[in-house]
């Protein structure tokens, strides 16, 4: 058993690899994605990499002083980064025996919980709306989350997200759990930051919100920590709710999955390119009526369907 | 010593404190310092009373009076679960008052000869409720509670808002205690007897033999305690009440007084109810109640704007939680040991959470009283440059609160969240309630970043010069923000002696820690040999600082230089505050859309009939008549004395003459 942890940290790592690496190649193909829809030539796929590397280089301007303030992207990429070693990509969750689905959920909001900390932190009245709308969101899209992995858990008996997985791989498609999965689609609009949801940063308005006071580095990494969570939460779904086909060999779930992941996130990016921004309330609306939705996915669970 | 000469030795210490302080109040900082003294005495002493009962077997009860004709006698027991909230009571007592120390040399109008003898009299009160074994007595203390704990938020008495607060403190609390004497009463009359033991053998047969007076007496016990904890409807005192009482105080009534409620409840209910039918029907109860009372609570909270208040309708939400874990654990212990005695576990770890995160969050509010004068949070802003340990120890606290892991608030509501969806496996209500706690945790989240945006952050107001509090206010609240930390960490540790808390409470065997908490690392909760449920803090602590490391070394990867500049505002020149974003502004569409979810009751007096009320006005009817005919009396008989000596010679020689004819008409 002594390879046990050997293979968790090889996994943890290509799970931590995967979200840092290919996040910015699958903003890229959104990107080019939009652009076709708009009839547009649209940037190169790599657009996403050279962004971050010139930001990483430019100047880094502040308009406070601290040290929490300082630290603060650093900590919002690295929950990220943390949240994708409780999700699978192939395999169990790498960290799965460290954390369930409930340690998952709120992990998932600790970025969050960075990002408007440092919003209210740089003082820009704008950056205080962006913060108070991100966090009306995370409001609206939790539950549904919540939701979806619950009628997961009660499927398959278990909170660890590994066991439900295993399950759900194993019994083939039910009705509880495809109604989870959609509701959990239609999250992810919203978790992405994708049209007509990205009502935090909502550039036209009020000028990316959270992030106007950010700049160089810090921006670089707020932005990598939000793509690489569009990429995490894709592969959820997939993983957890779509798991099939399931071939128990890891390369080859490994791949799969992300084409999975793929797929889903240009379905997001079509989504985003034909729709107007809506307006805060109407966003929470649609989310409430979502999550009670979803409900009915968890009374089809509890039934045994 | 045994238990009983040392909880002597510590009571004896904080009465005889508070004689002291009482005769010291006129030296302010004297007064408090001593005061910390006694009260530190007395904690070590509960400490070492504390490590007692955890360590070494029970010891029996000492009894110290015994009244035969009532079946009472005042006996003394310290079990785990009384040491468990002790260690609670005596951490706080002396954290509150040390933070008194120099917040209490603001209030020069108020004499602290009514402030330090009665905050020792309440600490010695509560020691009192939670170690007699005897329901006469246990009323006894908890009366002595609840008083001195009126006289604390009734201090400021020029406070129109702090009279009307204690008021109603005072009249609630009552009509609650008024429900556990009949409760008591309907018990006595069955077994003759007020001690405890005896009261909670004759519920267990009265809930088989008779179910209806089992229950009522049961429902009356529910209200007494839920209303001193804050369960709502019956908690409505406590946002009245805990903010306008000093912030002191204020952490004492939330982290040590509203726990009692708790007390109370895991004493008598956990006892009796687990192994009896009526157990999933209350445990669906006060799982009900405690779901209604977060929803309603964080949800009230999130719209206020003063700070105190806000902080005081979250003790109501968590409170919640802690009654969702007792009604889960309650409803399940019989059917599944381990999740119901877990779910008890996790409802007692928040309450030792709660009571170091919201007395922390108290201070810390206090903290921006004392040196700002405000409590609104509208007009507060960018005080963490100046106030650097109380906004670091805040947003501690507040991120505990809302149960940001690795921090105590998330162990504990992991516990809660954790067992009532596995509960819910078998009783799907609990799903709902599970996610409700799960959502109202982010509301919790999104309130107290509010706090910390509207307080601490931003552009700081230039008028106001502030700095940061006195060393003992800045103590006091390291202290509680480091408990924060070190129970969210290792919540292993606390929950080894919770778990001989509710071993000794319940009626039913509990497994053993480890099997209940696997191993030392981390928490889980099994089923069939499987972890259900995992939380390992260090595991995930370590994962992340490696993390956050590596993205820290991303981020000056490019070797990137740092600037300081102006908030960019599009161009145009504005002042801080004429463009800063208030408190009242947050988050406006979620608050409109659960407006109005705290009803606002009128409560209309009943008159009475005129003719009742006149016949008990006595003064009116009866002393009124006759000051007045005794007025008009001595007014008469003041006429006759002008103070001329000639004319008082004169009525002397007039009364001989008229004496002497008298008694010369009398013997003719």
């Amino acid at each position: 058993m002594t390879t046990a942890p050997l293979l968790a940290l090889a996994l943890a790592l290509l799970n931590v690899a995967v979200a840092l690496l290919l996040s910015p190649l699958a903003e890229g193909v959104m990107r080019k994605l939009k652009a076709i829809v708009h009839s547009r030539q649209g940037p190169p796929l790599t657009q996403p990499y050279l962004d971050l590397l010139k930001l990483l280089g430019k100047e880094d301007l502040r308009t406070t002083g601290g040290l929490p303030y300082a630290l603060a992207p650093a900590l919002s990429l690295g929950s990220v980064l943390l949240l994708a070693t409780l999700v699978p990509l192939g395999a169990a969750p790498p960290l799965g025996f460290a954390g369930d689905l409930i340690v998952l959920i709120y992990v998932a909001t600790t970025s969050a919980v960075a990002l408007i900390l440092t919003a209210f932190a740089s003082g820009s009245p704008y950056a205080a709306v962006g913060g108070s709308r991100e966090m009306m969101m995370l409001l609206s899209v939790e539950p549904v989350l919540a939701v979806a992995l619950v009628v997961g858990a009660v499927k398959a008996g278990t909170l660890s997200v590994g066991g439900i997985l295993a399950w759900n791989a194993e019994h083939g498609p039910t009705i509880s759990m495809a109604i989870a999965a959609v509701a959990l689609f239609l999250a992810l609009q919203a978790q992405a930051g994708k049209l007509p949801f990205d009502i935090p940063e909502a550039d036209q308005e009020i000028m990316g919100g959270p992030l106007i006071e950010q700049s160089g580095p810090r921006l670089a990494l707020f932005r990598w920590a939000l793509w690489a969570k569009q990429l995490i939460f894709a592969l959820l779904l997939v993983q957890v709710f779509v798991p099939w086909p399931h071939l128990g060999i890891v390369p080859l779930d490994v791949v799969l999955t992300l084409v999975k992941a793929l797929l889903v996130l240009v379905l997001v990016g079509v989504i985003d390119a034909v729709n107007p921004r809506l307006r805060i309330e109407q966003a929470m609306g649609y989310y409430m009526r979502v999550a009670l939705s979803a409900l009915a996915g968890l009374a089809f669970a509890v039934i045994g369907m | 010593m045994s238990i009983a000469e040392l909880l002597a030795v510590a009571i004896t210490v904080l009465l005889v404190g508070a004689v002291a302080s009482l005769a010291l109040a006129r030296w302010r900082r004297l007064a408090g310092w001593v005061s910390t003294a006694f009260v530190a005495a007395a904690a070590i002493a509960i400490w070492v009373v504390v490590l007692r009962a955890f360590s070494s077997p029970a010891e029996g009860e000492a009894t110290v009076l015994v009244l035969p004709g009532l079946g009472a006698r005042l006996s003394v027991v310290v079990d785990p679960l009384s040491a468990f909230f002790l260690a609670i009571v005596a951490t706080i007592a002396v954290v509150a008052t040390l933070y008194s120390v120099d917040y209490m040399t603001h209030f020069a109008g108020n004499t602290l000869a009514k402030f330090y003898p009665i905050l020792l009299v309440f600490f010695a009160a509560i020691v009192g409720v939670l170690v007699v074994s005897d329901f006469l007595f246990f009323l006894v203390c908890w009366e002595l509670m609840t008083l001195t704990s009126f006289f604390l938020v009734t201090f400021e008495r020029e406070n129109a808002a702090s009279q009307r607060a204690g008021l109603k403190y005072f009249v609630i609390t009552h009509a609650a205690t008024l429900c556990m004497v009949v409760a008591a009463l309907l018990l006595w009359r069955e077994c003759g007897s007020f001690h405890f033991g005896d009261l909670l053998a004759a519920l267990a047969q009265l809930l088989v033999t008779r179910p209806v007076l089992a229950h009522t007496v049961l429902g009356l016990l529910f209200i007494g305690f839920a209303t001193k904890a804050g369960v709502l409807p019956m908690g409505d005192w406590l946002p009245d009440a805990h903010p306008v009482a000093p912030s002191g105080v204020s952490a004492a009534l939330s982290g040590a007084l509203v726990k009692m409620g708790i007390y109370g409840l895991v004493r008598f209910f956990c006892a009796v109810l687990p192994a009896s039918a009526a157990a999933v029907g209350w445990g669906i109860a006060i799982a009900l109640a405690g779901t209604a009372s977060l929803f309603v609570g964080t949800l009230t909270a999130l719209g206020q704007t003063d700070s105190k208040r806000l902080m005081a309708f979250h003790t109501i939400g968590q409170i919640g939680y802690i009654c969702l874990g007792l009604g889960v654990g309650i409803a399940c212990l019989r059917s599944a040991p381990t999740l119901g005695a877990l779910a008890i576990m996790g409802a007692l770890f928040h309450a030792a959470n709660h009571a170091c995160f919201k007395a922390c969050l108290f201070l810390g509010a206090g903290a921006v009283l004392y040196r700002t004068g405000e409590r609104d949070m509208n007009r507060l802003g960018g005080l963490a440059a100046a106030m650097p340990l109380t906004a670091g120890s805040s947003t501690v606290a507040s991120l505990a609160i809302a149960g940001v892991p690795p921090l105590n608030g998330f162990a504990s509501k992991w516990l809660i969240v954790a067992t009532c969806l596995l509960a819910g496996m078998r009783q799907p209500l609990f799903l709902i309630l599970g996610l409700v706690a799960m959502f109202i945790s982010l509301a919790t989240l999104a309130s107290f970043l509010k706090v910390l945006g509207a307080v601490f952050l931003g552009e700081p107001n230039p008028e106001r010069q502030v700095s940061e509090v006195p060393a003992t206010m800045a103590t006091a609240q390291i202290v509680l923000a480091a408990l924060c930390v070190l129970l969210g960490v290792l919540p292993f540790w606390p929950l080894r002696f919770i778990r001989e808390a509710v071993a000794a409470s319940v009626p039913i065997t509990v497994p053993s820690a480890s099997e209940l908490l696997g191993g030392p690392w981390g928490l889980s909760v099994a089923g069939g040999g499987v972890a259900l449920a995992v939380w390992s803090p260090l595991a995930l602590v370590g994962g992340m600082v490696v993390l956050a490391l590596v993205a820290y070394g991303l981020q000056r990867a490019g070797g990137a230089g740092t600037r300081e500049v102006a908030v960019w505002t599009c161009g145009e020149e504005h002042a801080a505050a004429t463009v800063r974003y208030p408190a009242s502004s947050f988050y406006l569409p979620f608050k409109h859309a659960f407006e109005g979810i705290y009803p606002r009751i009128r409560w209309r007096v009943p008159a009475f009939p005129a003719g009742v009320r006149r016949a008990f006005d006595v003064d009116s009817w009866a002393y009124q008549p006759v000051a007045r005919l005794v007025e008009r009396s001595a007014g008469a008989v003041s006429r006759s004395h002008v103070g001329v000596p000639q004319v008082y010679l004169l009525w002397i020689v007039v009364g001989a003459v008229a004496v002497v004819a008298i008694v010369l008409g009398l013997v003719g």
